[in-house]
């Protein structure tokens, strides 16, 4: 007999905005897509670059958290199966005042991130094209929660419209989504036939191309658990940073041994994924490095939000460090 | 049918949440790990070959896990052999009665630290039956005193501070006994000294059994484990099925490299038991229980273990050495200590929770805990893939259990 289970809401409701938005918080696909406007990428080509919008979203992550603990303790009851912006004007909490509080700035930044992406990789020579709005996100976080048979579906649409593009390689930002186009979508998702590269790896096989990043101080890189364990990239980052000629500090744990960010435990548990995110920094911060590296967009949130007022240390990503090189 | 887990999520959370402000877990917790750490990365340099072991070790109990049915009636058989009584318990209930009924009523009983008693709630049973039970294992015996759960498998009180157990230890002994651990650990052996020369029976587990002798493998440092079966005139262990290897020759191994990540180094004590005590010194007449126990029992506890043996994902769980590396190197582990879990802790304890100690619905907060990091994997000796066995877990919350929604299922 099947006994049916009623989870936090918050799971569904990711469910829900995947499957129907396309996107884990329901951005809207002109939101997601914004950055691109300066660049007029191609919509097809050999290379097709991919956000799956989780730069853009992860500003959202935290005030939407902070409404679903909110809503939670209240004990609102609220009907599952709908996309955030539903729900949160059911329960009578204006959607666009929630995501109007996230930080113009924060936006900005997120943003900004896929941009210099772009730009870095169009500077070593890549020619890329872009779903723009049309760009759905992988659906890693259905594989993630458990919610396979929707990603069976949904998984079809993505490739869909991946094959749109005509590219033969896909590059992702997001070690997540990279992940799960390669590890899962093969054994999950029908039809997906396309090389899967991250953006580390193109920019490791041109890595002699990159102008030096003028940074008085060193950096600490902090691995991601998914590019580090799961696809095996890690000395990937060290030899990036020896091109720009910029010195990388070890933490107490590194590469495989990495300590996890916290962010996947913000959706159900916010303050053990704060905590968590608070002693990495910790470590990371121990060695005496200026800024702290990364290159996914949980850890760059996670680590963000874990690094304290005034303790001197950046967090950026990659992308951003790299980006230095060229924006002169 | 369907349950709201809404409410265990809540509280469970909540405890996650104020587990992460209680400084006595940080201070514990930082101290362990660090020494865990420590230890385990000189005890590899120390015994270089360690690694390789552990890849035997992990062909050892897949194999041994495959063909578990074949050992487990082997080595009972080797226990009669060997004059002792060799039991079979289903389940829970039947593991406890078993256990009950070769104790009676009004006994005094020492028991050694061991998860699988956690599991059957072993000790509470056995008082309701009437009898006075003493946990031996230091940890255990603060908790005991102190009402509260293992929150560490190896270390069950990790979360308790000096300090603390000052206190509890002047309330018990109803005298004022000092924060100073030497003192401490003093008062308790005087105190349970007495008890295992009273105690009518002694109950310990097992880390590895041999079907070819009956051995069982009992790691230690304390020596509890050693009084405890040596002193009273019965000894029973209860062991899970899982821990049966074929040979003796292979239990070993599997015990040096259980307690080599178990943070041992080397153990003081390796108790290997396999029978009742006996002599032949007076005209070549065995004659049992001559020092040690007269009577030896085994009870092999199921479970839910062959369910878990039958499933080509889970089997593997049953690797597990309960070594405790894991949970070190877990990040919500480092900040929650054995909240994160019930009995069994940890994403692996996770797992096992789901199998034998109390079904899905009961480990569904533990499962979405997992940060799916990998981290574990990293350290486990069997290489047991915890984030690949939550995430087929979550799927099955989702989509139901029965649904085999094994990955290669669907797709070309
Ligand atoms: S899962 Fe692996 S590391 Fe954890 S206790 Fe078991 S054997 Fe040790």
């Amino acid at each position: 007999m099947a006994v049916e289970m009623k989870l936090p809401p918050v799971l569904d409701i990711i469910r829900g905005n995947i499957v129907k938005h396309g996107n884990p918080l329901a951005l809207k696909g002109a939101e997601v897509a914004s950055w691109a406007k300066k660049l007029n990428l191609p919509a097809q080509g050999e290379i097709l670059f991919y956000t799956g919008g989780e730069y853009q979203l992860v500003p959202f992550i935290d005030s939407l958290v902070k409404t679903m603990t909110h809503m939670d303790q209240g004990g609102k009851g609220f009907s599952l199966m709908m996309g955030v912006r539903n729900i949160l004007d059911k329960a009578g909490i204006n959607a666009e005042k929630i995501y109007a509080s996230v930080l113009a700035k924060d936006k900005e930044r997120f943003n900004n991130v896929c941009y210099k992406a772009a730009v870095v990789l169009q500077q070593l020579g890549y020619d890329l094209c872009y779903g723009g709005e049309q760009e759905l996100y992988s659906g890693a976080l259905l594989y993630e929660l458990g919610y396979w048979q929707d990603l069976r579906e949904y998984g079809q649409k993505v490739v869909q419209s991946i094959k749109q593009s005509g590219a033969k390689t896909i590059v992702c930002l997001s070690p997540h989504a990279a992940e799960v186009f390669k590890l899962v979508y093969p054994k999950l998702v029908n039809g997906f036939q396309i090389e899967v590269r991250t953006f580390v790896e193109m920019v490791w096989e041109k890595r002699d191309k990159l102008p030096a990043v003028k940074f008085d101080d060193s950096v600490v890189i902090h691995d991601s658990c998914r590019l580090a364990r799961e696809l095996g990239i890690d000395q990937e980052l060290r030899d990036i940073m020896e091109s720009v000629g910029v010195p990388v500090l070890e933490p107490m744990r590194s590469r495989k041994w990495t300590t996890c960010c916290g962010g996947p435990g913000k959706l159900l548990f916010p303050e053990i994924s704060h905590k968590i995110a608070d002693r990495r920094v910790g470590e990371l911060e121990e060695t005496g490095a200026g800024v702290i590296l990364t290159s996914c967009p949980y850890c760059l949130a996670a680590l963000q939000g874990g690094s304290r007022e005034g303790s001197g240390t950046g967090v950026e990503d990659l992308i951003e460090f790299l980006y230095r090189g060229f924006a002169v | 049918m369907s349950v709201d887990l809404q409410k265990e999520f809540g509280d469970y959370s909540k405890n996650l949440n104020r587990a992460s402000k209680d400084t006595n877990i940080e201070t514990a917790i930082t101290r362990a790990v660090k020494a865990y750490r420590a230890t385990v990365a000189d005890a590899m340099e120390r015994y270089p070959h360690t690694p390789d072991l552990a890849a035997e070790v992990r062909r050892i109990k897949a194999d041994s896990i495959a063909n578990n049915d074949a050992l487990l009636r082997q080595a009972m058989e080797s226990v009669e052999r060997n004059k002792g009584k060799a039991f079979y318990a289903r389940d829970k209930q039947q593991a406890l009665e078993i256990v009950a009924e070769i104790i009676g009523k009004e006994k005094i009983v020492v028991k050694g630290k061991s998860m699988l008693g956690e599991e059957l709630h072993l000790r509470e049973y056995l008082e309701e039956k009437g009898n006075e039970v003493w946990e031996s294992d230091l940890g255990e015996f603060i908790l005991q005193l102190k009402n509260d759960r293992p929150m560490h498998i190896l270390s069950p009180a990790i979360h308790v501070p000096r300090e603390q157990v000052a206190e509890i230890f002047s309330k018990f002994f109803g005298r004022e006994v000092p924060p100073d651990i030497a003192q401490e650990v003093a008062v308790v052996r005087d105190f349970l000294r007495d008890k295992y020369f009273n105690a009518h029976v002694g109950i310990s587990s097992a880390n590895v059994v041999a079907a070819d002798t009956g051995a069982m493998v009992i790691i230690e440092n304390e020596g509890n484990i050693r009084l405890s079966t040596a002193a009273p005139p019965v000894h029973i262990v209860v062991v899970g099925i899982e821990k049966i290897v074929p040979t003796f020759q292979e239990s070993m191994k599997v015990a040096e490299v259980t307690w080599r990540y178990a943070q041992y180094g080397v153990p003081s004590y390796v108790s290997i038991i396999s029978g009742p005590s006996k002599t032949g010194d007076i005209e070549k007449v065995t004659t049992y229980g001559a020092h040690g126990p007269k009577e030896f029992y085994v009870v092999f506890v199921d479970n839910g273990r062959t369910a878990m043996a039958q499933d080509e994902l889970f089997s593997q769980a049953l690797h597990c050495l309960r070594c405790g590396g894991c949970m070190y190197e877990c990040p919500v582990f480092q900040v929650t200590a054995g909240n994160f879990g019930h009995t069994y802790l940890g994403g692996i304890g996770s797992i096992w929770t789901v199998f034998v100690s109390g079904g899905l619905e009961k480990a569904a907060p533990l499962l979405y805990t997992c940060l799916r990091c990998g981290r574990c994997v990293e350290r486990c000796p069997m290489q047991i893939d915890v984030p690949a066995m939550v995430a087929e877990l979550r799927n099955r919350i989702i989509n139901g259990e029965e649904q085999e929604t094994g990955l290669d299922s669907q797709a070309s």
